[in-house]
């Protein structure tokens, strides 16, 4: 036996920045809430109306930052057009970069249908500026039937699993990132991005006014279940490891041994994880506790999702590969830090307050052939009351 | 079979096959992650890198002359010498060991099949290269390789990595590095002649070769003659020298200017 202490080492850096961790967040909040929004929306169910709503605003407004937080991590942002000039079916960024536009494409054609029909009666209503913006977002008077909704909700959800796909296996078959090369990091990636989903559904049911119990009672419910999906894939993660399957354990297993932070990370991680799953089972058990609590566990929800990706894309690059113990990182105050982080959120709240100026989401219909209920004014108190009886639908 | 070997037995598989296999290989390359076809350079060369650890004394001279020839930002390497001290635990005798690093030029890269727009690719003389004019930038290679051999160049803001100095190569002569060698550590040339250095030395230490992380499967084509093989994994060792930081946390050592 003998020790060996390293002398002369070069220092490595990170090479994707907190841009990756917001591009993963929202992704995943997109595909995960437009699952959310499937049932109301594309499959017609009535019940599930209120929370489709929410979810198909969770969605657009993520599915639109996504890209910019894509864009940003790019070193040479300019460039991006190269990836359509040199298709590379082999590569999982490319086939990415093809899907992504897709996404957005179908998820916007989604929402643009399902709005339609408050728009063009909200560019009836002789409200200045906003009925002549709505009917401008409207596009003519003309109907489509409810069955190229469908369809176009059907693309969506097609979009949706290759984005699932491709986000997941871009990172799972990185073999340099022992702890990134597993099968289960996928399926973990979709699971918290569920739980985030479901929160940020909570937390704008809260902060819109809308206080929908159904919504509450519905996004809790699968708050629990994807908690204990998620918890079931860490174990077998971990079982797979025990039974030196996948190195990835081991190598985690390595981090926490060597590093306090990563001890720290880890217990609180688990902590974060465990304490939402328990609060979530209580709370959903009373309609009380849940308008009580829904919006905060919402938040909580969303710390599990980020922080998630904050640690498997963040954290796992500063350990070392060929060198002893982990890189010093720290987060800058630049735009390839900090300001990139608070910057994309508030992109992301821009977004949500320009379709809220200007969409009346919260009539979004299943049926665009159907007339529209009248437009709701824009005011918080008037639109959760006028929401509480929720619009004529059939 | 270990990977040596394999990549051996590949290389003289690839030599009786001839060259007439080549074009139906590339065609079938289609899955996912699967390596593309090789373009440019020499298809009856292949370059691979040996390195004689008793002969390197860990003068760096290597790292200045690769950061000179190629124009590296201060602080990234294309090249460089780790340097790891080696106490016996038993008497406490102190020992160090060099380990030159570079781009292992790997059969199997796995920086070439991720990158999405087809910058980085490798030879068909076995040299992976980025055409930074192309590059976007994505970082997506520099998470792939397992050995940290490249980097984002600040300058470029593309990846950037070794090349065994092609264009030396091309024009006749050796890599900076190995030119820079005062011990004659590092013996660059064409794997296929079976007349050249590299192959000679290569037959003749054939079970004394290792390469770095062989259980990636990556197939580095920089083999080391004089190697421990606890050196060919991650160091179990010491941080040492990061740890000059003050009570405050802040780094008192050497900053490379960022």
């Amino acid at each position: 036996m003998s020790l060996v202490t390293e002398v002369v080492v070069p220092r490595y850096g990170i090479a994707w920045y907190p841009w990756a961790v917001q591009y993963f967040f929202l992704i995943a909040l997109s595909y995960t809430s437009l699952w959310v929004a499937a049932p109301g929306i594309i499959l017609g169910k009535q019940h599930w109306l209120a929370t489709s709503r929410l979810a198909l605003l969770a969605c657009v407004s993520t599915t639109l930052v996504a890209p910019v937080a894509l864009l940003a991590d790019l070193h040479q942002p300019l460039r991006f057009w190269h990836f359509y000039a040199h298709p590379t079916p082999w590569s999982w960024m490319s086939i990415g970069s093809f899907l992504l536009p897709l996404h957005l494409a179908a998820t916007l054609l989604l929402a643009w249908l399902a709005w339609r029909p408050a728009l063009k009666t909200r560019a009836q209503a002789g409200d200045g500026w906003f009925s002549r913006i709505a009917g401008w977002i409207a596009w003519g008077d003309w109907q489509v039937s409810r069955k190229i909704m469908v369809l176009a909700g059907l693309a969506a959800l097609a979009t949706s699993v290759g984005m699932m796909v491709y986000t997941g296996a871009e990172v799972a078959i990185v073999k340099g990132r022992p702890l990134w090369h597993t099968v289960w990091l996928p399926f973990m990636f979709v699971a918290t991005g569920t739980i985030g989903a479901c929160g940020l559904i909570l937390v704008l049911n809260r902060i819109s006014g809308l206080r929908s119990p159904d919504t509450n009672r519905q996004m809790l419910a699968i708050m629990v279940g994807a908690c204990v999906a998620a918890g079931f894939i860490a174990l077998t993660w971990f079982l797979d490891g025990a039974n030196a399957v996948s190195g990835s354990v081991a190598a985690a297993l390595d981090s926490i041994d060597q590093s306090a932070a990563w001890r720290s990370t880890a217990i609180e991680g688990g902590i974060a994880g465990v304490l939402l799953a328990v609060l979530a089972f209580l709370a959903r058990r009373t309609p009380g506790r849940r308008r009580a609590f829904g919006w905060m566990l919402g938040l909580l929800a969303l710390h599990v999702a980020w922080m998630f990706r904050w640690v498997v894309l963040m954290n796992v690059q500063t350990v070392a590969r060929n060198s002893a113990g982990f890189h010093d990182y720290h987060v800058a105050f630049g735009s390839y830090g900090l300001t990139g982080i608070i910057g994309i959120f508030g992109l992301w709240l821009t977004a949500l307050l320009l379709i809220e100026l200007l969409v009346p989401w919260r009539e979004a219909s299943l049926d665009p052939q159907r007339d529209a209920p009248p437009a709701a004014p824009i005011s918080n108190a008037s639109v959760s009351a006028a929401s509480q009886g929720a619009p004529r639908h059939g | 079979m270990d990977p040596i070997r394999r990549s051996l037995l590949g290389q003289m598989a690839r030599l009786s096959a001839g060259a007439a296999m080549v074009p139906l290989s590339s065609v079938a390359s289609a899955g996912i992650n699967d390596q593309p076809a090789r373009r440019e350079g020499d298809p009856n060369k292949r370059y691979g890198m040996l390195i004689d650890l008793r002969q390197c004394i860990g003068c760096q001279a290597c790292t200045v002359s690769c950061h000179i020839e190629n124009d590296a930002p201060l602080g990234n390497f294309r090249t460089i010498v780790s340097q790891l001290e080696v106490e016996q635990e038993g008497t406490g005798e102190v020992a160090t060991f060099m380990l030159p690093r570079l781009c292992n030029h790997c059969d199997n890269p796995p920086c070439v099949p991720v990158c999405p727009v087809q910058a980085t690719f490798q030879r068909q003389d076995g040299i992976v290269v980025v055409d930074n004019d192309r590059c976007v930038g994505c970082a997506y290679c520099v998470n792939a390789c397992p050995y940290d051999a490249r980097f984002i160049n600040e300058k470029t803001q593309t990846a950037d990595k070794c090349t065994f100095c092609a264009h030396r190569l091309e024009a006749g002569l050796l890599p900076a590095c190995v030119e820079s060698c005062v011990g004659g550590a590092r013996i660059i040339g064409d794997m296929r002649d079976p007349q050249s250095e590299i192959s000679r030395l290569m037959a003749e230490h054939h079970d004394e070769l290792m390469v770095l992380q062989p259980e990636k499967g990556t197939l580095p084509q920089v083999f080391y003659l004089g190697m421990d093989e606890r050196f060919t994994k991650r160091p179990e060792a010491e941080p040492g020298i990061w740890d000059v930081i003050n009570e405050a946390g802040k780094e008192l050592g050497y900053e490379f200017g960022h």
